[in-house]
């Protein structure tokens, strides 16, 4: 080993344990300054043979390239480590709280009118608005309610005048559409109802509503159950079956009440079902030919269904609230977990 | 509607099963019926059943029976009585209807030598068991008979009608009747009363009058049997405000097939028990028994309509089941006309002729039972058949046909991204009352447009919102007393008043906010301020520039009962009031929980809509520098802003980008009732970068104009 070789051995034990940019500096003005070692090793090259004069330059260019690499490569590391070194030293507590920003929320029945919405929107149904102040003749004379029959007594009803109330279903948007649209149609609507109720953990005056229907060629209670199937699916998770029970409405014929399956036990029986394994939701059926005749809807054509549910219900049933009351007391303690 | 079990076993052979409550439960669902409940008795399971308003044919043990009996597939049993013969009207019951349409059928029977004792204890069981009180063994009879076969009965003294006669007739005006419940009722002429050869002795098909009740001194009593009209004892029993057991089957029909039946069923009792001797022969006034109704049916359109294939002997055999019967055309000849019929039916059940079918396009009809006044078209008929063949066998499908555009109304698209900005600006939405008092928050000055509810229970639920401020003043305190935080709200909601020719409803985009929006932080540049006017101001600019609103105008709003005189605004959009915004009234706040200022906002979601709708147009980029210049004009205190403002865009300068108040100055170095502002503009042309000379004259050009229009002066 000759001297060069030596020097680059040392050179590259010394950059390899410098333990700081600034060493790192000082050894490379030390062995690759203008002053430097490894530049004076070019000094003794006026002593050696005319023919070994060339090689032995191309050795120390050589020498001073690694160690020029070795340098750079140290610098790097130290660098680094050094920038950490320093940012840590400006650590703040980042499990303090964070400067605020405004938290406002959305109240769950217009987050739970929103989804039905949506759902339906994804199976072509057009959600359109109705009023709650509605005409006596669309809320029960145009849905096949007989003059003066027991069925009123179900609603007991918020009358303005003779001929306005508070409506008591939103299926009162039924005639508004069929007075103004021909099939085929599919309709949605949500929104408010009021029937005099006395107050408690189920019953309220006032409540919201989702009233949907279609009128198409062929629509049977086949489509009835495959349309609650797929909504009720998408809106509880889960694939749900459907089950109808004969129950009575005014403005349907064949009218069903319908449950699901409980989707949160599959059916086997839990707290959300009361043991039942079914969920009850609401009213069913196809709508009453005296409706669409009503409207001048060919009944040997055009055919329709009708359900309608609670949106309270729903968003009862899908966070496992208990109380109706909660919904129109706006409690932020009850607002904010939605 | 309590029924014992053991009283429907005399009527259809129930199955000898531990769960036969769960069975009944569950084929009474089936039907269309519901148990609402059940509870033991002396006399063993008693159901609760609840009768939809359509199916006045099950308020009776016979009528479930009758359906349990199609359920399980078996037979039905008979009413068991003694048939009385038909008589014609023997002088001393004479029976004159004078109001046809409103009773199309009475019967009375004598019964004489009557005693009256106590039921006996298994009849009394019975009745108890079904929530009725036991009377005496006549009244208790009567009571029996309707709940057994669902005819409502009455009992005459037959010595207390004058003349000995029976006049059903519509009350004269004027004329009152002392009911079994001591009540004097006022009549009028819309009432069908029964009266002897004088006056009114009974309400039809509600309740008996005082004078002619049975007593212990009654030696012959007449039984009344008959049918009324259901609307017409409806309106009756609501307009003396009464509900009876009869009234309340009358309403939903009562089968007019049943009136003889029920009065032989109950002297069939009357004289086992030994409470009297009936007369043989029954007087029956039925001046035009109906046909029975017969109905087409198509079975495709059972296919069509239920969503699968129904066999025709399925549909016979359902229909015949529960009671209808069987009309069918045999052949047709060359013309098409039939030429021959068959009719089969049940045996004692309906009989009709194809002739008389509601209905065309089948060569099958069936004739409707006397008991199912409901089923009067095909879609009714499909249905039974549904029912009887289990909705179970429905299968799911989705609906084929044309694809429709789905999606959200323009109504439901805007009150969405109004939601979304104000709950993203930090408010939490609520849904409030419809129905409200008189309440403060409500604009007093049109007091008159409030919309009343006719005959209001309460003062809470009497009149319909003009304005959602109420609900949202109501959740502030409620949170408030909870000592909830922040007080920050907002309604989307339905509002409503009085005009000139009707009602107007609309939507209100409304707000109430107190206190500070932002949660209390260590940070201290993060320390929280109470909401003020500008709050609320910089809330209207945020929410209207989301909405794509321009243009707003804000004006002092002075007149306001609801808001504090000099914090409030009206807020106008071309010109048309939209809404205001400002500080509730401190003779409002004094009594509040809040102690901070209330600010409330109310915007009329139409007019937002309207002016939201107009869509933004695109506008050029500069690609040249801009330039920033400040102006700090010197004003009077009293001049508002919107003067300044309003000066300037007048201007209408195209290199003005945009101009921002940085600062409002009212201290000390400035004349009395002065104030300094300080305004930046950002100066840029879209086609070359401004030279000096530009921006100076520019700004010169703005000086004049705000001495001009402000009467601006600029000290420095």
């Amino acid at each position: 080993m000759d001297s060069l070789e030596q020097l680059v051995q040392e050179a590259q034990a010394e950059i390899a344990a410098a333990d700081s940019t600034q060493t790192l500096l000082h050894l490379k003005t030390k062995y690759l300054g203008r002053s430097g070692s490894v530049q004076a090793q070019l000094k003794t090259v006026g002593s050696l043979p005319k023919e070994e004069r060339s090689a032995f330059g191309a050795r120390v260019n050589a020498a001073k390239q690694t160690l020029t690499n070795a340098v750079e490569a140290r610098r790097e590391r130290l660098s680094a480590s050094e920038t950490t070194a320093r940012l840590l030293g400006e650590k703040i507590d980042v499990t303090l709280p964070g400067r605020p920003y405004p938290q406002g929320g959305r109240h769950p029945l217009s987050l739970t009118m929103r989804r039905v919405k949506e759902v339906l929107a994804g199976q072509g149904f057009e959600a359109v608005e109705g009023p709650e102040l509605e005409d006596y003749a669309y809320n029960f004379a145009a849905l096949n309610y007989p003059e003066d029959h027991p069925a009123f007594d179900e609603q007991m009803t918020f009358y303005v005048d003779d001929t306005h109330l508070l409506r008591t279903q939103t299926t009162a948007l039924q005639g508004r559409v069929m007075s103004q649209r021909k099939p085929p149609f599919r309709i949605v609507t949500t929104g408010r109802c009021f029937r005099y109720e006395a107050i408690d953990a189920t019953h309220h005056h006032t409540f919201h509503q989702v009233d949907v229907f279609m009128v198409d060629e062929a629509v049977s209670m086949a489509d009835l159950k495959g349309t609650l199937r797929q909504f009720a699916s998408t809106m509880f998770g889960g694939d749900v079956r459907v089950m109808f029970r004969p129950d009575f409405f005014p403005f349907v014929e064949p009218g069903v009440e319908y449950a699901i399956s409980c989707p949160f036990c599959q059916g086997a029986g839990c707290t959300v079902c009361k043991q039942q394994g079914r969920i009850e939701l609401g009213g069913a059926g196809l709508i009453h030919p005296n409706i669409l005749e009503t409207y001048d809807i060919d009944t040997e054509r055009w055919s329709g269904f009708a359900f309608g549910l609670g949106i309270e219900r729903i968003h009862m049933i899908q966070n496992g609230v208990n109380d109706l009351r909660l919904y129109l007391e706006n409690d932020l303690r009850f607002l904010k977990q939605f | 509607m309590q029924l014992p079990i053991e009283w429907i076993k005399e009527y259809v052979t129930l199955p000898d099963s531990p769960r036969l409550a769960e069975d009944l439960e569950h084929r009474i669902a089936m039907t269309g019926l519901e148990v609402e409940g059940t509870k033991d008795s002396d006399i063993g399971l008693v159901i609760d059943l609840k009768v939809t308003p359509n199916r006045g044919d099950c308020l009776s043990v016979l009528g479930l029976a009758r359906e349990l009996s199609a359920s399980y597939g078996v037979p039905l049993g008979s009413v068991k009585r003694n048939e009385s013969a038909e008589v014609e009207v023997p002088p001393e019951t004479g029976v004159k209807i004078n109001a046809p349409d409103l009773c199309p059928r009475y019967t009375t029977r004598l019964i004489r030598n009557v005693k009256i004792v106590p039921s006996p204890p298994w009849m009394q069981s019975r009745l108890i068991a079904a929530g009725m009180r036991p009377v005496n063994g006549i009244v208790d009879v009567t009571n029996y008979v309707m709940l057994e076969v669902g005819q409502p009965l009455h009992a005459f003294d037959f010595d207390t009608l004058a003349g000995g006669r029976i006049v059903v007739r519509r009350a004269n005006a004027g004329e009152t009747l002392r009911t079994l419940d001591g009540e004097e009722r006022a009549l009028t002429p819309e009432m069908l009363v029964i009266a002897d050869a004088e006056k009114p002795i009974a309400l039809a098909g509600i309740m008996g009058g005082a004078e002619t009740e049975i007593s212990d001194r009654t030696q012959t009593l007449l039984l009344e049997s008959a049918h009324f009209h259901p609307r017409s004892v409806r309106r009756t029993a609501r307009q003396l405000g009464m509900r009876t057991e009869a009234s309340y089957r009358f309403e939903r029909t009562v089968d007019p097939a049943l009136a003889v039946l029920a009065s032989d069923r109950a002297c069939t009792l009357i004289e086992e028990l030994g409470m009297g001797d009936a007369a043989s022969g029954v007087v029956d006034v039925y001046p035009v028994p109906p046909l029975p109704r017969a109905i087409a049916l198509r079975p495709e359109r059972v296919q069509a309509l239920l969503g699968f294939p129904v066999s025709e002997e399925t549909l016979i055999a359902s229909l015949t089941r529960l009671g209808f019967g069987v009309v069918r055309k045999l052949t047709a000849n060359a013309e098409g006309e039939p030429n021959a019929e068959q009719v089969r039916a049940r045996p004692g059940g309906p009989t009709s002729s194809f002739a008389h079918a509601v209905g065309t396009g089948s060569d099958l009809a069936f004739t409707v039972p006397s008991w199912r006044p409901d089923v009067v078209r095909e879609i009714d008929l499909v249905e039974e058949v549904g029912r009887v063949v289990g909705y179970e066998q429905i299968p799911e499908r989705l609906p084929t046909g044309i694809t429709l555009q789905g999606g959200d109304s323009a109504w439901g698209q805007f009150a969405e991204r109004v939601r979304d900005l104000l709950s993203g600006a930090g408010l939490q939405e609520i849904v409030s009352h419809t129905l409200l008092s008189v309440s403060p928050y409500e604009d007093a000055r049109t007091a008159d447009e409030r919309i009343a509810i006719r005959s209001a229970l309460s003062e809470e639920l009497s009149g319909l919102r003009r304005s959602v401020l109420p609900g949202l003043i109501e959740a502030m305190e409620r949170n408030a007393r909870r000592g909830q935080t922040p007080l920050a709200f907002y309604e989307v909601g339905h509002v409503f008043r009085k005009t000139v020719d009707g009602y107007s409803e609309t939507t209100a985009i409304g707000g109430a906010l107190a206190g500070c929006l932002l949660p209390s932080s260590w940070l201290s540049d993060a320390r929280a301020v109470p909401a003020d006017y500008y709050t609320l101001q910089g809330l209207m600019e945020r929410l209207l520039a989301g909405l794509g609103v321009v243009g707003a105008v804000y004006s002092s709003r002075e007149d306001d009962p609801r808001l504090h005189p000099g914090r409030a605004a009206t807020l106008h959009l071309a010109g048309q009031e939209i809404g205001f915004l400002g500080e509730l009234h401190p003779h409002l706040t004094a009594d509040l929980t809040v102690k901070e200022r209330v600010l409330v906002f109310e915007l009329s979601f139409e007019a937002v809509q309207a002016a939201a709708q107009r869509g933004a147009r695109f506008a050029p980029l500069s690609a040249y520098p801009a330039v920033t210049r400040d102006l700090a004009p010197r004003l009077a205190n009293d001049l508002p802003y919107a003067q300044v403002t309003a000066a300037i865009m007048a201007e209408q300068i195209a290199i003005l980008e945009r101009f921002a108040l940085t600062d409002v100055y009212t201290g000390a170095n400035l004349p009395e009732g002065m104030k300094s502002l300080t305004l930046s503009f950002t100066l840029r042309a879209l086609d070359h970068t401004l030279t000096e000379a530009e921006v100076n004259a520019c700004m010169e050009r703005l000086r004049g104009v705000l001495e001009k229009a402000c009467g601006a002066t600029f000290p420095h």
